[in-house]
């Protein structure tokens, strides 16, 4: 996959990428953590999930690690994924653009405060 | 059933897809079919799988790599390497029109949410993300257009910087309304630059606009910041060297100072100070703005001081023309005063390093070299309307002696047009051919 399907950063791979910030998660857990993130706000959906996720495999952006149960969710077996360093790396820069912008909303007075 | 139904629906993914993720896409479906429950959660689920698989199967399909066959080697085509049937594309369409039908009224109820004016920032950041394609243009009624004139009537009112402009304009506007002028202006956008034309012509002034954001403007935060945030702030300015990124000599003894940002001084008064002490000796210098996004005014007129001998008048849009408007030159024990000057330019030049360009090109104390800047003065005082619609107001007076108009929404031009990534190297012939010259 090329690099260039994650420039920019779509807002579902970005958030995936914080859900997974300090912990593992199975695809469901994913969901519903982006959910929590975003104040319920983004309830992404099995393709867009699973879509996110096979890119960031495949730019290695997270990593897919041993399967398991979620006690909580009964018996049945979970892919579980983890942030790669480059992931979280990606994730910081995507943050920094997103401050970037914030600086910019400010100048242009949408934010008051010491501008610009 | 339902899952049984899912389970169709999902062989609209293409095979590849289908292979990697069936199992798990299914194992989500019924997560969220056990812990949604009720005629609601489980109608918000399906609306959600629907607007997904309008989305996702497309992007998918687009995906997919196409299969090449091997020569002599029999072998099964995809959907992926075929043009879909019929039948799926009538059904993919039917199907996509049921979200899309979801998401237009799920936008609409997100803002009319938004205008009731309680919905936080972060909220506003985020909100942008559920709805497909967002943003775009909303539609307004009467009764909203009505609204926006009325407040923006009663700010021009209050606060334009000369109270009799400020009443005509006010009342040309409600003029125009009353007229019915607006009726056929239903989408926003379009009513925004209607009224900000009408605004411009019977005012004179640039600076006055009417701004739509399809985004939303987010809430002011409320009260002054924490003590741990400004600390926090001035933490991480100085940890990036108060965005002083380049502090060189380049050959020819010319100074280079990239900067991204004009600091407060409070935190980097000391690091402006030593970065142009470090060029102090050389024989031209250049400043790069390319990536400069602005900053706080007092900090341009300093960095400009150490261009002159004696105080310049330093023309600044968005303050009063007082004693303060003039540059604190001459700085002690600076050398740069009378050396060549250059500005690195891009359309990403912005605000605050767009004033210290366009004052410096119209003292023709600087030679500009790259591109026309993004054009961003924001003379005006930004009003709130609602959510959506905010008022930029002019009010002060700075008196602007190269003319009337600033550089909002022009930018401001380069004495030398290259492209910004060739700046440096033009600068710098520039440089060394003033410098042969003397």
């Amino acid at each position: 996959m090329p690099k260039q399907k994650l420039n920019p950063l779509p807002a579902a791979a970005f958030q995936i990428l914080l859900a997974l910030a300090d912990q593992d998660l199975h695809g469901y857990g994913i969901m519903r953590q982006i959910a929590e993130q975003t104040g319920g706000r983004m309830r992404l959906g099995p393709g867009t999930l699973y879509g996110s996720i096979q890119v960031l495999l495949e730019e290695k952006l997270i990593s897919e690690v041993e399967p398991r149960d979620d006690e909580k969710l009964g018996h049945e077996r979970r892919k579980y994924y983890r942030l790669t360093p480059e992931g979280r790396k990606l994730a910081r820069s995507e943050a920094e653009r997103l401050a970037d912008l914030l600086r910019v909303a400010r100048a242009k007075k949408i934010l008051r405060g010491d501008y610009v | 059933m339902s899952e049984k139904l899912y389970a169709l629906l999902l062989r609209l993914f293409p095979s590849r897809f289908r292979q990697a993720y069936r199992g798990d896409a299914l194992q989500l479906f019924r997560d969220r079919w056990r812990d949604e429950c009720g005629f609601l959660p489980r109608l918000r689920l399906w609306l959600d799988l629907l607007a997904d698989l309008a989305i996702a199967v497309p992007r998918e399909h687009s995906r997919a790599p196409i299969q090449r066959p091997v020569d002599g080697v029999p072998s099964f085509h995809f959907l992926e390497g075929e043009l879909p049937r019929v039948g799926a594309l009538v059904l993919g369409g039917v199907l996509s029109l049921v979200p899309a039908a979801a998401a237009i009224s799920a936008a609409r109820l997100e803002s009319y949410r938004l205008l009731d004016g309680r919905v936080a920032f972060a909220a506003w950041a985020q909100q942008r993300t559920t709805i497909p394609g967002a943003p775009v243009s909303l539609k307004i009624d009467a009764a909203e257009r009505h609204r926006v004139i009325e407040a923006a009537a009663t700010n021009l009112k209050k606060s334009y910087v000369d109270p009799g402009i400020g009443a005509k304009v006010a009342e040309a506007l409600l003029t125009h309304e009353e007229n019915g002028d607006y009726e056929s202006l239903t989408d926003a956008a379009s009513f925004a630059d209607a009224v900000t034309k009408q605004m411009r012509d019977v005012s004179r002034n640039a600076d006055l606009t009417l701004d739509y954001f399809p985004e939303g403007i987010p809430q002011r935060p409320v009260g002054p910041p924490s003590p741990e945030q400004v600390a926090r702030y001035r933490e991480s300015l100085k940890q990036q060297n108060c965005m002083f990124e380049k502090i060189e000599i380049l050959p020819h003894n010319i100074g280079y100072l990239k900067f991204n940002f004009f600091p407060d001084l409070s935190v980097c008064e000391a690091t402006a100070k030593a970065a142009m002490a470090q060029l102090n000796n050389a024989d031209a210098i250049i400043f790069d703005l390319r990536d400069n996004r602005g900053g706080y005014p007092a900090t341009v007129a300093f960095v400009a001081a150490y261009l002159f001998d004696h105080p310049e008048y330093w023309f600044n849009p968005r303050e009063e023309t007082t004693v303060q408007s003039w540059t604190r030159s001459p700085v002690p024990g600076n050398k740069l005063a009378d050396k060549p000057a250059y500005i690195l330019t891009s359309h990403r030049t912005f605000s605050g390093a767009e004033q210290f360009t366009y004052d410096l090109k119209m003292l023709k104390r600087a030679t500009l070299v790259g591109e026309t800047t993004g054009g961003g003065a924001h003379a005006g005082v930004f009003h709130r309307i609602d959510d959506h619609f905010g008022i930029g107001i002019t009010e002060v007076k700075a008196i602007n002696p190269y003319g009337q108009n600033d550089w909002e929404g022009t930018g401001v031009e380069p004495d030398v047009k290259v492209d910004s990534a060739d700046a440096l190297s033009k600068a710098e012939e520039l440089a060394r051919t003033k410098l042969r010259g003397k």
